[in-house]
C-alpha cells in the first residue's frame, strides 16, 4: 500500500469527522433524526468523499497535511516542513481534532462537576466506604473457601490452555507456514484466535453459565478459552521471533519437519513459553475473581451477592481477601518470571 | 580422484522478490576436492551452496549428484540429499542450551525416525561416533559443556562434528571463518583440511580472503553477480584476475 493512499485516507477520515462534528453542532438534529441510520452513513459517505477531494487538492497545492507528517517515508520529508509551528496547516488539524475529540468526549461521558460535587450524593458514598472500612469477618471462612474455587479456577484454566496453545502457535507462526497451504491456515487460524480474543472472558462465561450451568465451570471454560486464544498469539510470537540460524543448521542434516521444530526451535522458545504461562495464570486469577458477577463461580459469586443486598462490612471482607490474594500472585509470578529471563 | 561427484549446469536462482542471484552457473566438483568459491558479497555464494543442498530451491538448470539430478526433487528425497551434504554456517547454527555433544548426535537426526529422536533415542553407536569426531576436531574433552560456552572457533569445529555424523559425501562450507579472529581461522582451516585430506570428504566452501584460498584450496571458482568469471588453480590468480572478481582499485587483504 503506497503512503500517499494511506495519508489520502487519514486525511480524509480526519475532515469528514470535524464536517460531522460541526454539522451536529450547527444543526443540532433531532433523536429521531440522530437514529436515521441510511441517511447518517450516507451523509458520512458524502463527507469522506468531500475530505477526500480536500485532501488530494491540498497535497496537488503542497500543502503539508497531518496525514503527509504521519505516514511519508522520511526521504519525502522537508525537515523545515516536520517542525511544529502556528503557521503549519498540519499543527492546527492536530490540535483542532484533539481539542473537538475532548469536547465530544465530555458530551458523551455527561461529565459534571455538579454532579461530582453534590452533597447528598457525596454522602452515600462516604456511607458505603464506611461500612467497606470495616470489614465483618464474620464471613473470612466462606470468603476463604471461595477464593481457593477462584484460584483453582484460574489454575484449571491456564493448565489446560498451555498444550493447546502450545500445539496451535506453531501454526500460527510466519516463519513455519511457509507453503501455500500452510499460510491459508495461518491466517484462517489467526483470524479465529483474534476473534475469540477480541470477545472478553466475561462475555464468554455468560454463555458457558448457560450451556454447562452456572458455577466455577463455566468460568473456568470461559478462562481456558481466553486464555488458548492470547496464549497461542503469544507463543507463536516467540516463535517468529527465533533466530533462523539454527533452523536452518538442523534443515542442513536431512531432519524432517517434526525434528526441526524439535531442535531448532522448541530449545530456543521454552523459557519465554513459561514467563508467558506464569503471566497468563497471574492475570486468570484476577479475572477469575470477577468472573463470578456473571455466573462464573469463585469469590464472585459471593461479592454480587452482598453487593445486591448492600451488605458494606461483608463486600468489604471480600474485597480485602481479594487484594490480598492477587497482590500476593502478582509477587510471586513476577520474582518466578524474573528468575526465568 | 577424478571422477565428478557433483556436476551444476545452467543453475539459475531468482528470489521472489526478483532478485536474480545466479544466472546460469556451470561447473564440476571433483571426488575428493577442496574446491572453494570467492567472490564479493551478494555475488551469490551462499545462495550457490543452499541450492546444492536445497535449503534453497533452484528456479532452472541442473545440479547432478552423482549423476542424479537433485535441482527439483521434493520431500524425503531431499532430505535424503541433505544427509549426504554437511554444511557448515558462518554463525555455526548450533543448539545454544544444548550440550556439545547433544548438537553433534543431531547430525544424525536424517537417520533417525522422528518418534525416537523426539525422546532423544539415537543409535548406542552414534554417541561413540560423536564423541570420536569430537576427538578428530580437538574438542572431545568439552563433550558435555553447553555449547553457548565454547569459543566461536570452538563452536565452529563442534559444527563440523555434526557434519560429520552424517557421514557426508560433501561438506559444504559457507564463509565458514568470517566471524572468527585470524588465529582461530587457521585452526578451522587446517581441520577442515584434515576432514578433506583424511577422510577423503569433498569440500565446497565459500570464502572472503584470498590468501587463505591460497594456502587451502585445491581449485579455485569465483562469482561475480551470479555468473561464474574464473575457475582454475588457486595459485594463478593474480592481478588482472583478482581486479575482474572484485572491481578495479581493489586492495588485497592478508590474514596474519
Amino acid at each position: 500500500m503506497s503512503y500517499s493512499f494511506k495519508r489520502t485516507v487519514f486525511d480524509s477520515v480526519i475532515f469528514a469527522y470535524l464536517a460531522l462534528i460541526a454539522l451536529v453542532v450547527f444543526l443540532s438534529p433531532s433523536e429521531e433524526q440522530m437514529l436515521n441510520m441510511n441517511y447518517n452513513f450516507a451523509l458520512a459517505f458524502v463527507l469522506v468523499g468531500v475530505g477526500c477531494v480536500v485532501s488530494i487538492l491540498l497535497n496537488k497545492s503542497s500543502k503539508i497535511t497531518l496525514g503527509q507528517i504521519i505516514f511519508a517515508p522520511s526521504h519525502k520529508k522537508d525537515p523545515s516542513q516536520t517542525e511544529a509551528g502556528f503557521t503549519k496547516l498540519w499543527c492546527w488539524q492536530l490540535w483542532m481534532t484533539l481539542l473537538v475529540t475532548i469536547l465530544v468526549g465530555i458530551n458523551q461521558t455527561k461529565f459534571s462537576f455538579y454532579e461530582l460535587t453534590d452533597p447528598d450524593g457525596f454522602a452515600g458514598a462516604m456511607r458505603l466506604f464506611k461500612g467497606l472500612a470495616s470489614p465483618n469477618f464474620g464471613i473470612f471462612p466462606l470468603a476463604v473457601l471461595k477464593i481457593i474455587e477462584t484460584i483453582f479456577i484460574a489454575f484449571m484454566a491456564t493448565i489446560l490452555a498451555i498444550p493447546l496453545a502450545f500445539i496451535l502457535s506453531f501454526f500460527c507462526a510466519k516463519n513455519i507456514m511457509t507453503s501455500r497451504y500452510g499460510f491459508m491456515l495461518y491466517a484462517f487460524l489467526r483470524t479465529v484466535l483474534n476473534v475469540t480474543r477480541s470477545v472478553e472472558a466475561l462475555i464468554w462465561a455468560i454463555i458457558f453459565s448457560v450451556w454447562v450451568g452456572i458455577g466455577p465451570f463455566a468460568g473456568m471454560l470461559a478462562l481456558c478459552l481466553h486464555s488458548v486464544a492470547s496464549l497461542a498469539k503469544q507463543y507463536s510470537e516467540i516463535t517468529e521471533a527465533v533466530n533462523e540460524g539454527p533452523i536452518e543448521g538442523i534443515r542442513s542434516t536431512g531432519a524432517g519437519f517434526l525434528q526441526t521444530i524439535w531442535f531448532a526451535i522448541v530449545p530456543q522458545v521454552i523459557l519465554p513459553y513459561v514467563a508467558f504461562t506464569i503471566y497468563r495464570w497471574d492475570i486468570n486469577v484476577r479475572m477469575a475473581t470477577i468472573i463470578g458477577l456473571v455466573g462464573g463461580g469463585g469469590i464472585g459469586t459471593m461479592l454480587i451477592k452482598y453487593q445486591g443486598q448492600a451488605l458494606w462490612p461483608e463486600v468489604g471482607c471480600i474485597i480485602v481477601v481479594i487484594a490480598a490474594v492477587v497482590w500476593l500472585m502478582d509477587t510471586a509470578s513476577a520474582y518466578l518470571r524474573e528468575a526465568l529471563k | 580422484m577424478n571422477s565428478t561427484i557433483l556436476s551444476i549446469k545452467n543453475l539459475e536462482k531468482t528470489y521472489p522478490n526478483g532478485v536474480r542471484a545466479l544466472k546460469g552457473v556451470s561447473f564440476d566438483v571433483k571426488k575428493g576436492e577442496f574446491l572453494v568459491v570467492i567472490g564479493l558479497s551478494g555475488s551469490g555464494k551462499s545462495t550457490l551452496l543452499r541450492c546444492l543442498n536445497r535449503l534453497h530451491d533452484p528456479t532452472g538448470g541442473e545440479v547432478l549428484f552423482e549423476n542424479k539430478d537433485i535441482a527439483k526433487i521434493q520431500g524425503h528425497e531431499v532430505r535424503d540429499i541433505r544427509k549426504q551434504m554437511g554444511m557448515i554456517f558462518q554463525h555455526f547454527n548450533l543448539i545454544p542450551r544444548h550440550t556439545v555433544l547433544s548438537n553433534v548426535m543431531m547430525g544424525r537426526l536424517g537417520y533417525t525416525s522422528t518418534l525416537a529422536s523426539l525422546f532423544g533415542k539415537f543409535d548406542p553407536k552414534a554417541k561413540e561416533e560423536a564423541l570420536r569426531y569430537l576427538d578428530l576436531v580437538g574438542i572431545g574433552s568439552k563433550a558435555h559443556i553447553r555449547a553457548d560456552q565454547l569459543s566461536g572457533g570452538q563452536q565452529q569445529r563442534v559444527a563440523i562434528a555434526r557434519a560429520l555424523a552424517q557421514n557426508p559425501k560433501v561438506l559444504l562450507a559457507d564463509e565458514p571463518v568470517a566471524s572468527l579472529d585470524p588465529a582461530t581461522c587457521h585452526t578451522v582451516m587446517d581441520y577442515l583440511r584434515k576432514v578433506n585430506q583424511e577422510l577423503g570428504i569433498t569440500i565446497i566452501c565459500n570464502l572472503h580472503f584470498l590468501s587463505l584460498v591460497r594456502q587451502y584450496a585445491t581449485r579455485v571458482i569465483a562469482l561475480k553477480d551470479g555468473e561464474l568469471v574464473y575457475e582454475g588453480d588457486p595459485k594463478e590468480i593474480n592481478e588482472e584476475w583478482f581486479e575482474t572478481i572484485y572491481g578495479a582499485g581493489a586492495k588485497e587483504v592478508h590474514v596474519n
